[in-house]
């Protein structure tokens, strides 16, 4: 029997087709349509705060004006500081996976290792630096807050300090090699050279991660009132300023808050987007 | 500096069998130097043979082709004669290969030294991500500390044996990947003598090439001669007639014949040899 | 031997020593680099390693004086010193269910409309506006839940079930008032936002990586855009979106600022969705820093060994799902 257009079996075919494309228009719809909501909520609570006074005060007390300066200035250290600390471990690691250790049985351990510690919990990252020192030291301090942050960091430069050198071809490396350049040499002067973008993109993506991050600080950085670029005491931060703002009854705090979130999200996006198009000109080189 | 040389042929000879042999192919075995001598040598991909008892000598200022059909063993040959299969494990070597005398397979073998001595040419051009004369100087400075000026004429020195100065000297801050494929493979060549080894591999330098530049490396290599003792690895058995006093034809891992080209090409003692160079497989 | 000219192969005796003096300081520091590189590789074991001893190290004293009693105590009361593990990790299961449930359909009709529905203009910018969202830290939407979306719902959706279910067994209890707008649903919805973008783009990569002939061989037998993702494609990457749907869990599990905001932090065990409760990480947040006595910390501290164990298992089988996806793949 030959199917023809309005076989019965066909046409509940064509019908069910119809509807899953229907609902995958509208499942599209329905998550951009959240997103564009949050956004919008926040451009236009965000916006509704900023004002210079944002960026040359310091963070009021309850119940009058002020402004972010001090929690900038010290997520800007610690973000800073955790990407000091972490990058020369995560591209070493990463190194190690990629030309070193390429076999061994400690690079499966470890690239598994850190596939877990990429998407462990950071309020996780936050009790481990609370318990190996601010406990120790008896008290709060940047220094807590930037390692906790660096911990977050290393993972994510591994991962792609690795796939960046994955994809330096082998006869790059042989071609070294016939001139007798130790591996060292190869990967220094040559792979890292031809890898640069995709792992400049890594270090961004890390600082773009760690700049909302909020629940390792908590109790490792904690918060200050007050500007404080001592990295042994206590430091303010954006997230946990916002965290803290936000949960307040007070409505020139959550109005701040609102200010700091948008801050954080812009500068996420920047760096996204200043990450992706790096990538992005080296594919098409 | 490049005058075209006689002994080059164009690829329009192609259909001959037995393609006229360069100019200086007689040559007697007897008396002549042998830069390396392979004995008994052979080579496992972990559990499987991939050479088997391989016994070779390569003349000093001479050109040898390996060829033979795909998976003989031809490249896996070439790249033992500077240890790069050594990048990889579970990957090794048995046997004797004497490099003037000195067994290169030996434990405590400084590689990278032999490897600065037996430069090699990849089948794909292998540029470094960097500029032109960073390429040459790059290698030059890593065994020598010069003055700027000694590094630029090192570098224009290179790249005119290279026969590739006349065509960069003017933008040899550009990228080394901007070149033309026949342009970056002889700037590879150019990298390889500038470290100033003593013998060049070749592993297929021209498979990814065009016949023009194909032309062109192969009048390199007859000239490097003078200066080099060279091994290249072909499929192409027109280019291994043009460029190699001596050829060894393998199979399966086997060396089944070896002599002087032109001898090979006209009249071979084995029959696997007459039937891969009249094309009757490969 | 030849000669040595300008252009001449080989070097000289002298030249020669002096090659292998540099080739020996070459390889020296080739030793060294190797030697940090590994050492580096070894300090992101050691930070696991001490993520884990530090944890338990902290829980001790609360496993001591509760036992495995702790993980089935629902009470948590600081000035007692009772403390039990019940409400944090009910809260933080159902929050994660309530959003997998959600994100999880979603997330796969999104992909499947990126990957084969939508206009090739438009791939591109959606699929980068969903990557670019999934980086948007995770205060941003504790932010946004807790001043716009629970007073909506609590004004609006919250009542409305409460109504419609009054009658009804079962849901009735789960969708019991009052509306207090905060509550495990909220935490839920707003954990489903969060990790949509997240599993769509997996979904999305997973889906373009089957080889476009098993699709058009598909096609060729006249199979509609739907039976094509249904029989061939879903199949073949099944282990992956797996894998992807577990890394989404692991972060809904473990996700701390976008709950904290909305849960209300009641150690309570409630049947309604609307009721405040607590996730693990959100107790953590809200109470450690005020955490006076060894007991409350270290209970505090064993509820992030918990969550560390739970997460550890979603996310190794994640990857081994994905792991097992890529080789399939080749």
């Amino acid at each position: 029997m030959a199917i023809t257009s309005n076989h019965p079996l066909y046409n509940a075919r064509r019908r069910r087709n119809a509807i899953a494309k229907g609902l995958a228009l509208l499942a599209t719809l329905f998550g951009l349509g959240w997103l564009v909501l949050i956004l919008g909520v926040l451009l236009w609570e965000g916006f509704g705060g900023l004002s210079l006074q944002v960026f040359t005060e310091m963070t009021p007390p309850p119940g009058s004006d002020g402004g972010l300066l001090n929690a900038i200035a010290g997520s800007i250290v610690l973000t800073v500081l955790a990407v000091v600390i972490g990058t020369p471990i995560g591209i070493l690691a990463g190194t190690y996976l990629a030309e070193y250790g390429r076999h061994s049985k400690l690079s499966s351990v470890v690239r598994f290792i850190n596939d877990i510690l990429l998407s462990a919990p950071s309020i996780v990252v936050g009790l481990f630096i609370y318990e190996i020192m601010v406990a120790q030291m008896g008290h709060f301090s940047g220094w807590a807050g930037a390692v906790a942050l660096a911990v977050i960091v290393i993972p994510v430069v591994v991962r792609t300090t690795e796939d960046m050198l994955r994809l330096v071809p082998d006869t790059m490396r042989e071609a070294a090699a016939s001139i007798g350049l130790p591996r060292a040499h190869m990967v220094v002067r040559i792979a890292y050279r031809a890898a640069r973008a995709g792992m400049v993109t890594g270090v961004l993506l890390a600082v773009a991660r760690i700049s909302g991050e909020t629940a390792p600080l908590l109790f490792t950085a904690l918060n200050n009132q007050f500007w404080s670029l001592n990295l042994n005491a206590p430091m303010p931060s954006l997230p946990v300023v916002i965290f803290q703002f936000a949960l307040s009854p007070y409505e020139e705090w959550q109005k701040l808050a609102w200010t700091g979130a948008l801050l954080i999200t812009v500068t996420v996006l920047a760096l996204s987007i200043i990450a992706r198009s790096l990538t992005a000109a080296r594919k098409s080189q | 500096m490049n005058a075209q040389t006689s002994n080059v042929q164009q690829q329009n000879g192609a259909a001959q069998v037995a393609v006229p042999v360069a100019t200086h192919a007689k040559v007697d075995t007897k008396g002549l130097p042998e830069k390396i001598t392979i004995r008994n040598l052979e080579f496992f991909y972990g559990d499987s043979r991939a050479l088997k008892g391989i016994s070779l000598s390569l003349y000093a200022n001479k050109t040898t082709a390996f060829i033979g059909p795909s998976g003989c063993g031809k490249s896996t040959l070439l790249r033992i004669l500077n240890r790069m299969y050594d990048l990889y494990p579970g990957q090794r070597a048995t046997g004797d290969v004497l490099f003037d005398g000195d067994n290169l397979l030996r434990a405590g073998q400084d590689i990278n030294l032999l490897r600065a001595r037996i430069g090699m040419v990849f089948q794909k051009p292998t540029p470094f991500p960097m500029s032109i004369y960073e390429n040459i100087a790059f290698g030059i400075r890593l065994y020598e500390r010069l003055p700027r000026a000694e590094v630029d004429s090192r570098v224009e020195s290179a790249l005119r044996r290279a026969a590739l100065w006349d065509e960069v000297k003017d933008k040899l801050n550009a990228n080394g990947q901007s070149l033309s494929g026949g342009q970056q493979q002889r700037l590879c060549i150019a990298r390889t003598v500038a470290v100033k080894p003593e013998v060049i591999l070749f592993d297929e330098p021209c498979s990814a090439l065009d016949p023009i530049s194909t032309a062109k490396i192969e009048e390199l290599i007859d000239e490097l001669k003078q200066d080099y003792t060279i091994v290249i690895v072909t499929h192409n058995m027109q280019q291994a007639a043009r460029v190699s006093d001596f050829t060894a034809f393998m199979y399966l891992g086997e060396l089944i014949e070896f002599g002087a080209t032109e001898t090979l090409f006209t009249t071979p003692r084995d029959s696997r040899t007459q039937a891969y160079i009249t094309g009757r497989f490969g | 031997m030849s000669e040595v000219t300008l252009n001449g192969a080989g070097v000289s005796g002298a030249e020669a020593t002096s090659r292998a003096g540099v080739l020996r300081r070459l390889r020296t520091t080739d030793i060294v680099f190797h030697g940090l590189t590994r050492g580096a590789a070894i300090v992101v074991l050691l930070l696991l390693s001490g993520v884990i001893i530090s944890l338990i190290h902290g829980s001790i004293p609360a496993l001591g004086a509760f036992g495995l009693g702790f993980l089935v105590t629902e009470v948590w009361n600081p000035v007692t010193e009772q403390f039990g593990a019940l409400a944090p990790i009910y809260g933080t299961l159902v929050t994660s269910f309530i959003a997998m449930a959600i994100a999880l359909p979603v997330g796969i009709m999104v992909a499947f409309f990126l990957t084969e529905l939508c206009p090739q203009v438009l791939r591109r910018p959606i699929g980068i506006a969903i990557e670019l969202l999934a980086g948007i830290p995770s205060i941003i939407y504790g932010i946004w839940g807790l001043f716009v979306f629970a007073p909506f719902l609590q004004r609006y959706v919250q009542p409305a079930l409460i109504d419609t279910f009054a009658d009804v067994p079962v849901l009735n209890a789960l969708f019991a008032g009052p509306p207090y707008g905060i509550g495990m649903l909220t935490a839920g919805l707003i954990l489903a936002i969060m990790v949509l973008p997240f599993i769509t783009s997996i979904s999305r990569d997973v889906f373009d990586a089957v080889p476009p002939v098993l699709k058009e061989a598909a096609y060729g037998v006249g199979c509609t855009t739907w039976e094509v993702f249904g029989s061939v494609i879903l199949p073949f990457t099944r282990v992956g979106v797996i894998g992807g749907f577990m890394l989404a869990l692991g972060r809904a599990l473990g996700e701390t600022m976008a709950v904290t905001f909305v849960i209300g932090n009641a150690h309570k065990v409630s049947s309604s969705i609307f009721a405040p409760g607590t996730t693990i990480s959100a107790s953590i947040a809200n109470e450690f820093t005020e955490a006076v006595g060894e007991l409350y910390t270290s209970s505090l501290v064993a509820l992030g060994l918990i969550l560390f164990v739970i997460t550890f298992i979603v996310l190794a089988i994640a990857r081994y799902m994905l792991l097992r996806l890529e080789q399939r793949v080749g």
